[in-house]
């Protein structure tokens, strides 16, 4: 009944059996000691069946890193295992491995107690369904709160030599040095925060959704997962937002006459300090100011990499698509997005399943089931702006001052080395740094101890970078059916065996999601990051890790895409299917296997993508 | 009023089912939906029965009928006979200029060659004179394509001399034997025919707006094959296989068939020959994708004016504005699917939270699924 069931139909390398890729020697000691595969614990992790959760996090992490993916897999778990009682699912464990996240499910398997837990998830979630608007109201409040807290959280740059008249007079019977410490203590609890409201509402919007495609496969087994999809997108989602203000700023910028200082913008930072010099310049830069927090909060990746940045980062991205909608502008063209053609597509494509249903009974269970999905929809589609792209940036950030400090005194030479340190050493570091401060005595931080560990885990990453994981470890379940590893992962029986199969060297085909219709031959571009995204020349076919909502302008000028990692509600899918565009996401090596200027044939209906070499 | 011998296709539908035949019924329905259908009309079971009561066939046919034991070689021997009977028969100067006349306005709408060249000036429109059994006679489906279709008639004098010969074709030694069987008197048998247009086609098949083998309503399965769509209805060539969504209309899969034989006019002998197709051309689609696409939107089309699933045969030709347009030859009803039980996908009411318990492999909190 749930993934990791049912007689073993083969074997991936067991945990024990992983090598450490040479020049990596010792990167175990990165890592907090839970998440390795152990000895103790030998006998669990060796039949568990572990996938490479790359969907989520395909890059190696940096120790500081897990601490994001802790607090999440810890969320989804709790609220599955502890709080909703979903029938047949407790929670996920994960590992790090080589420097790479596995993870595990953990499954009820006694049925008397799946169904026990089904009343409890009855009545439970039965509340949210019925009241899930009020609730996701009361969400958002507490979700921005939650940001806003975040932002206004103080780290100084550095401890006073002495305390301030203002500090002592206000006696807070503590010092500056406790504030730091505590301040970093509570960005941790703040990230958990983020997480359990990140799940609070979304597995059980998830079943929902999921009740709503099985009943529909049901009926229409040919029906795709991107009709499903479509059925139940929303066309004024948080993540249309930030490229929609840019639109409308590309608008202004040409009735203010700046349009052409706008789009030759290299140094955005630099023109907008020009532009305000000037009394229409300044309008629009005070236009361009308003709808930066939060919708330039816009991530280029999931949030879960300290170095996914948001638009408010990096402002050449939005300039560079700003750019891209003044000229088709000054070309006349129009750049509005066909809301209203849309909407009528998907009003029209509803009403015509519905109709090819055969019984008032089953019109009555498709209009319950598809009302329930469109009402967790709103969740589940502005959750991820709010935790991963708005919340996120701004933790990230938050944690560099940490960096900044650290830095400040001489423990580390850069900010960003702060995430070369795990979760328990930071405060380590910090309490060393403070106590220093305190007893006005040298350190050992100040003497190289914590730039040591950060020199040498450099190069511990960069040889850990060159080594692939395997996508699953340990034995193979019979069967992989369930509901949330379907929903979060797209995991299926097939997709095992195909894992099991693969290395039958057919490299020259690629299969992927198929995330959005259609069939188009034409030039490769591998794009890494979102640094690259200028090199995208018209008619090309993206070909990259992820793609985020911060690269969407670029669909206008693509004519296909590729990514490595994505499910049918990816951004990137979602995206392509309103540009019409054929796209192949979750292929798992596009970005490897693809070389630019490659010719490439993207079947956005199969899922499969063939290199012409 | 005396019934018609003659009527339009377009004008087929209501109650004239008795006198044009179930086929000429569907592509009236067509017409009437604006459907493209090669233009004709139906020569009526009253121009039978008149025929029949003119030349004294009746007492002749009953004669040869009982006599006639259940040996296959008596049968055989009967329909011979009886055919003959028609072959020699006279059409009464009346129904002969009807049926001139309705033939010449049938071919004043402008003279094509049949492979979508200007034609020859004045030469007639090659048309096709197929039988429409009437429910009465051979009830559902049961005798489609026993009797005879005649390609390529050209000229109104063959057109004249075909009916009559479609007529005596409602006396196959399997219609013989089937009505043995069933104990149906020869006395009230009558037949429609449709005189119709030749769409000399590049390609032909058949739809079903249906997905044959998982009865999925939201899936159109369409083959097709090089030429006339005998190949493809005989079976002779493994045809080209589509599966279109019928609700986002996109092409889901294609299956390119090795169509290795074509039925194609050839002005040599004036009539359809099979040839070989080159084995470059073979396993090239016989439409592209923006053709199909067109055929699934007809067949959604056909399908929600008549009400339910549809069968239906296609031919994709020169027309008036082209040189491959579809054409629509036949719609009738699907069977198979459309008359198997439907149980309802959930039993009666359930709640969503039972369904979504069920989803999430909560067994006995909800039904199980329905197997399709």
């Amino acid at each position: 009944m749930a993934t990791t069931t049912g007689p073993s139909t083969g074997r991936f390398p067991s945990p024990f059996e992983i090598e450490t890729p040479p020049g990596a020697e010792g990167w175990r000691d990165m890592y907090v000691p839970y998440l390795l595969f152990s000895e103790e614990n030998r006998e669990y992790e060796d039949n568990a069946f572990w996938i490479w959760d790359s969907m989520h996090l395909p890059e190696v992490q940096l120790p500081f890193e897990t601490h994001a993916n802790e607090g999440w897999i810890y969320a989804v778990s709790a609220v599955n295992s502890r709080i909703f009682a979903v029938p047949p699912s407790f929670g996920i464990a994960q590992r790090i491995l080589n420097g790479y996240q596995f993870i595990a499910l953990s499954t009820v398997t006694d049925p008397k107690e799946i169904e026990a837990r089904a009343a409890v998830y009855a009545e439970r979630a039965g509340y949210y369904y019925q009241h899930w608007d009020e609730l996701f109201e009361r969400w958002k409040v507490k979700a921005e709160k939650l940001i806003t807290d975040m932002a206004a959280l103080e780290i100084p740059e550095r401890l006073p030599d002495l305390e301030t008249e203002q500090f002592f007079y206000a006696h807070p019977g503590a010092n500056s040095g406790q504030f730091l410490l505590k301040a970093y203590a509570t960005l941790l609890q703040m990230d958990l925060t983020a997480w359990t409201y990140h799940f609070e509402m979304l597995n059980i919007g998830y079943a929902a959704y999921l009740n709503f495609f099985m009943f529909c496969r049901q009926a229409f087994p040919g029906i795709t997962d991107q009709t499903l999809a479509h059925m139940l997108s929303g066309t004024e989602t948080m993540y249309l937002r930030p490229d929609g203000e840019l639109r409308k700023l590309a608008r202004l910028a040409i009735d203010l006459g700046v349009a052409d200082r706008v789009a030759a913008a290299t140094d955005p930072n630099r023109t907008i300090a020009v532009l305000r010099a000037d009394p229409k310049g300044r309008e629009w830069v005070e236009a361009l100011d308003a709808v930066r927090q939060p919708w330039f909060n816009l991530s280029n990746g999931n949030g879960l990499y300290h170095h996914h940045q948001s638009w408010n980062d990096d402002l050449r991205v939005p300039f560079k698509s700003m750019a891209g909608y003044i000229a088709r502008l000054q070309r006349g063209e129009s750049i509005d997005r066909p809301v209203k053609e849309i909407n009528e597509r998907k009003e029209r494509i509803t009403a015509e399943y519905r109709a090819l249903l055969q019984s008032d009974e089953d019109r009555r269970a498709f209009d319950q089931n598809l009302g329930l999905a469109k009402t967790v929809a709103t969740f589940i589609e502005d959750h991820a702006f709010i935790i991963h792209d708005w919340y996120h940036s701004v933790e990230w950030n938050k944690v560099r001052e940490f960096g900044k400090f650290l830095v400040g005194v001489r423990f580390l030479d850069e900010v960003d080395d702060l995430f070369y340190l795990n979760r328990w050493e930071v405060p380590q570091a910090l309490f060393e740094a403070v106590s220093a401060w305190a007893s006005v005595t040298p350190s050992r931080g100040e003497h190289g101890y914590w730039k040591r560990f950060v020199t040498k885990r450099k190069g511990i990453v960069e040889a850990l970078r060159s080594w692939t994981p395997p996508p699953a470890l340990g034995p193979a379940p019979a069967e992989s059916n369930d509901p949330i590893m379907l929903m979060l992962y797209g995991l299926t029986t097939e997709h095992i065996q195909t894992w099991l199969g693969a290395g039958d060297g057919r490299a020259n085909e690629l299969h992927g999601v198929a995330a959005s219709a259609g069939r188009v031959t034409g030039t490769a571009r591998v794009v890494r990051s979102v640094n690259e995204l200028s090199q995208v020349q018209e008619g090309e076919i993206l070909v990259c890790p992820l793609t985020e909502p911060s690269w969407s302008p670029i669909f206008a000028t693509i004519k296909g895409a590729v990514s490595d990692i994505g499910g049918i509600m990816s951004h990137s899918a979602i995206i392509s299917r309103e540009y019409g565009l054929p796209a192949v996401v979750g292929t798992g090596s596009g970005t490897t296997t693809i070389k630019t200027g490659d010719t490439i044939t993207v079947d956005g209906t199969s899922g499969t993508v063939t290199i012409h070499r | 009023m005396s019934e018609p011998a003659v009527i339009w296709l377009e004008d087929c539908g209501g109650d004239c089912g008795p006198l044009v035949g179930g086929k000429a019924l569907g592509l009236g329905a067509l017409l009437r939906e604006g459907l493209r259908v090669p233009a004709g009309f139906a020569v009526t079971t009253r121009a039978y029965r008149d025929h029949v009561d003119a030349n004294r066939l009746a007492e002749d046919i009953g004669r040869l009928l009982r006599e006639c034991d259940d040996s296959p070689a008596a049968q055989q021997r009967a329909a011979q006979e009886i055919r003959q009977l028609f072959e020699h028969s006279r059409v009464s100067a009346q129904l002969e200029d009807e049926l001139l006349g309705a033939h010449e306005r049938l071919c004043a709408g402008g003279v094509r060659g049949p492979r979508g060249d200007a034609g020859v000036a004045g030469s007639p429109w090659p048309v096709a004179v197929r039988s429409s059994a009437t429910a009465e006679d051979l009830g559902e489906a049961s005798f489609a394509g026993q009797q005879e279709t005649y390609l390529w008639i050209l000229g109104g004098e063959q057109v004249v001399r075909h009916v009559v010969r479609c007529w005596g074709s409602l006396f196959t030694p399997q219609a013989i034997a089937y009505r043995a069987h069933r104990n149906i008197a020869a006395d009230d048998l009558a037949m429609g025919v449709i005189v119709q247009r030749m769409v000399p086609a590049e390609a032909a098949g058949v739809m079903l707006t249906i997905d044959p083998v998982t009865g999925d309503r939201s899936q159109i399965a369409i083959e097709g094959s090089f030429g006339l769509g005998a190949a493809v209805v005989g079976g002779e060539v493994t045809p080209d296989r589509f599966c279109v969504d019928k609700v986002v209309l996109e092409v889901r899969s294609r299956a390119i068939g090795a169509k290795t034989v074509a039925y194609r006019f050839d002005p040599a002998v004036q009539g359809t020959v099979r040839e070989p197709v080159p084995p470059a051309q073979q396993h090239e689609p016989c439409v592209s994708d923006e053709e199909v696409l067109e055929l699934a939107r007809l067949g959604k089309r056909v399908e929600r004016a008549l009400g339910r699933p549809q069968d239906l045969e296609w031919a994709i030709g020169p027309g008036e504005s082209g040189p491959r347009e579809v054409f629509l030859l036949q719609a009738r009803p699907e069977t198979v699917w459309s008359q198997k039980q439907t149980t309802p996908l959930v039993p009666p009411n359930t709640s969503v939270m039972d369904r979504i318990l069920h989803t999430l492999g909560a067994p006995g909190s909800a039904p199980p699924p329905r197997g399709i």
